[in-house]
């Protein structure tokens, strides 16, 4: 049965001014709607616009959560717009990006991008976090550049990098210090193991195999390394116990 | 002292700068193991453990124990013996038959428990005469030496060892439940050597049925009497009265008595008690009938594991012909009243407790009835045993049942007031001051240890 769409008016003119304590058992009735938009596109669309202009001005902060909460789950590039409008926006930036991690539409990442260079510095850590989350390639360049800056943005840059775990973003890792302090060097370390596990996992063993020998290359034998080689050790150990069962 | 520091020597001038990293798994074990930094050694056992598959690569691991001081041995033993591949067996054993240092031989004999078969029950035989720890180790390997033929092999020696394996060998055939054993102990159960003897029995005992019976006797009227014998009889009662198929077994035993003469009759009484049943019950009315043998079937009744014969007590000991005798039925029924598992169920445990108490009349009786009552834990054993806190010759035996059956939270707790004023009322009376602490934790909810 199609869902009704005036069933839908009540709740969202409702959810405007709702807030956190609120009874909000009339919130289901958007829910349901949310579960009845997978393979109801017309539904989706509605709704994705209806959730969409929550996120204007003159609806609480309650209200704006729920609605990128709903948006991770239906979001397309229809409401990257309104969702990118809040990424500056202390308050609201963490759920704005919580949706747009999630929201698969190419525009979801360029929005984070473009954010990256145009948030204020507190909220730039975030949109790091979201862009390797999402594992996005072409976010390369600019994380790569982060690495040598700020240690906060270069330590979250390099976590960053270990989960898009590309060839590129290998390479940015490669070219860091493992070894730099601030906190910078033991991420850069996780994010380098990260890397050579996922490569292990998805079967390219030779590839994981160089990961691990180049980060034991470069921390043999320096004060406090010992951590990091044994690391690498073991995971060399997995990738060449792995290549003999394989061969 | 000279070898360690060659060997130190050695692995100082073998540890390059410069690490070249191993080219296969079993190179970069090999490195790993061979570090002095323990978390690396660490690593590389683990390797020896769980990784590089394959024969070579437990040859090529194995081979290292040559090289290594007795501490590095020892834990590349103890991850050869979880690695588990046969495959390392001739380099341990040699090292075990070159070795002389205890922690070595130890882990070596482990890694041949947790590898090998029947080839080598002989050489780990061998240790079973040496002294703890190593002997030990012997033991549990034999016993998780895996393979029928080692079961085989362990039977030949427990026939034909010297006579100090022999028990040993028959101890570890009965912990690995090995039934082929089992006709070995049989004919074991009547050797000449006491020790063979002992463990043949108690293999019986734990692997032993109805077909086993008739040779338990024997060996039970082999056995020497005091430790031997009663451990014997243990042995023989397990098997009638536990383990599967008991109820043919105590058939099997009672044919065998009754085929007995005179003199085996005598010493099978007291197992006969023990085991109980009405066979064995009727055999028992036949002596008491027969004045020669009245004494026997007195002792054979009083030794009865349960309550069933409990009113042929009461008679008997109202036709009590002496003052010993009626001691002797007196005691066997305030034993049994409240045993667990003596077929009746709580109620009809105080009821016999109940009619047996004014048949008490010394002080020492009464207060082994109101001591043992306790085993029944009912708040209505609790109400009987309450008025005797105030008689002054049983208070004490009233005291230590009323903490016991206090130990017991749920019922404590059921009846919670009833119980404190019965523990403050311990508190005043005992002279015991471990009843007085138990009491004392109970009144405030805690819990007691056993010691």
């Amino acid at each position: 049965m199609p869902f009704d769409l005036a069933t839908l008016d009540a709740p969202f003119a409702a959810l405007k001014g709702y807030d956190w304590g609120a009874d909000a058992a009339w919130l289901k009735t958007i829910d349901d709607a949310v579960v009845a938009a997978h393979g109801d596109a017309a539904l989706g669309a509605d709704l994705e616009q209806r959730l969409a202009a929550v996120l204007g001005a003159g609806t609480s902060r309650a209200a704006k959560e729920y609605a990128c909460r709903k948006l991770m789950m239906i979001g397309t590039a229809a409401s990257v717009p309104a969702l990118a409008a809040l990424l500056g926006d202390a308050d609201n930036s963490h759920m704005a990006r919580f949706a747009l991690e999630r929201i698969p539409a190419p525009e979801a990442a360029q929005a984070l991008r473009d954010a990256l260079g145009t948030v204020p510095p507190g909220l730039q850590i975030g949109m790091i976090e979201s862009l390797g989350g999402r594992g996005d390639a072409a976010s390369v360049p600019a994380l790569a550049r982060l690495l040598a800056g700020d240690p906060k943005l270069a330590a979250a840059a390099a976590t960053a990098l270990g989960h898009i775990h590309t060839p590129d973003a290998l390479a940015a890792l490669t070219a860091a210090d493992p070894l730099a302090g601030s906190g910078v060097g033991r991420a850069v370390v996780d994010a380098r193991l990260m890397t050579a596990e996922a490569l292990l996992a998805s079967g390219k063993r030779a590839e994981a195999r160089s990961v691990y020998e180049a980060l034991a290359n470069a921390v043999q034998g320096k004060p406090g390394a010992k951590g990091v080689e044994l690391a690498a050790a073991r995971g060399l150990l997995a990738c060449l116990d792995t290549l003999a069962a394989a061969s | 002292m000279r070898i360690v520091l060659v060997c130190a020597l050695l692995v100082l001038a073998s540890a390059p700068r410069d690490r070249a990293i191993a080219q296969d798994a079993v190179g970069m074990i090999l490195d790993l193991v061979g570090r002095e930094d323990v978390d690396f050694r660490r690593l590389g056992l683990d390797g020896i453990r769980h990784g590089a598959k394959g024969e070579d690569a437990t040859r090529r691991f194995a081979a290292l124990l040559a090289e290594r001081t007795p501490e590095r041995q020892v834990e590349l033993l103890h991850a050869l013996a979880d690695r588990g591949d046969p495959a390392a067996i001739p380099a341990v054993a040699a090292l075990l038959s070159a070795s002389r240092e205890p922690a070595v031989r130890t882990a070596a004999i482990g890694v041949l428990g947790a590898t090998g078969g029947g080839a080598e029950v002989a050489v780990l035989s061998e240790s079973l005469a040496a002294t703890d720890p190593e002997r030990a180790a012997a033991k549990r390997a034999l016993i998780t030496l895996r393979g029928d033929d080692a079961v085989r092999t362990m039977i030949e020696v427990a026939k034909s060892g010297t006579p100090a394996v022999r028990p040993l060998a028959i101890d570890i055939l009965a912990e690995r439940r090995a039934r082929a054993a089992v006709p070995l102990c049989a004919t074991a159960a009547i050797d000449a050597d006491a020790g063979v003897r002992r463990a043949a029995m108690r293999a019986l005992g734990k692997l032993g049925g109805p077909d086993e019976v008739p040779a338990m006797v024997r060996g039970f009227l082999t056995a020497a009497p005091g430790a031997e014998r009663n451990d014997a009889e243990k042995a023989l009662i397990a098997v009638c009265t536990e383990n599967p198929g008991k109820a043919q077994a105590a058939e099997s035993f009672l044919a065998v008595f009754k085929a007995a003469g005179d003199a085996d009759r005598e010493s099978m009484l007291s197992p006969l008690g023990r085991i109980g049943g009405k066979g064995a019950l009727a055999i028992v009315d036949e002596l008491l009938a027969d004045p020669a043998k009245r004494d026997f079937g007195i002792r054979v009744i009083t030794r009865w594991p349960d309550a069933t014969v409990a009113d042929r007590l009461f008679e008997l000991l109202a036709a009590a012909q002496t003052p010993a005798e009626r001691d002797t039925l007196l005691a066997a029924l305030i034993r049994i009243a409240p045993v667990p598992e003596n077929k009746l169920n709580d109620k009809q445990k105080l009821e016999l407790v109940q009619k047996i108490l004014p048949l008490c009349q010394k002080d020492e009786e009464r207060a082994k009835l109101v001591e043992r009552v306790n085993a029944i834990r009912t708040v209505e054993v609790f109400r009987f045993v309450l008025p005797f806190l105030d008689d002054p010759k049983l208070a004490e035996p009233a005291c230590k049942s009323v903490v016991e059956l206090a130990h017991h939270q749920k019922l404590r707790d059921a009846h919670k007031d009833d119980f404190a004023k019965a523990l403050d009322k311990v508190i005043a009376t005992t002279k015991n001051p471990e009843l007085v602490e138990r009491a004392t934790r109970y009144k405030e909810g805690k819990t007691w240890e056993r010691k």
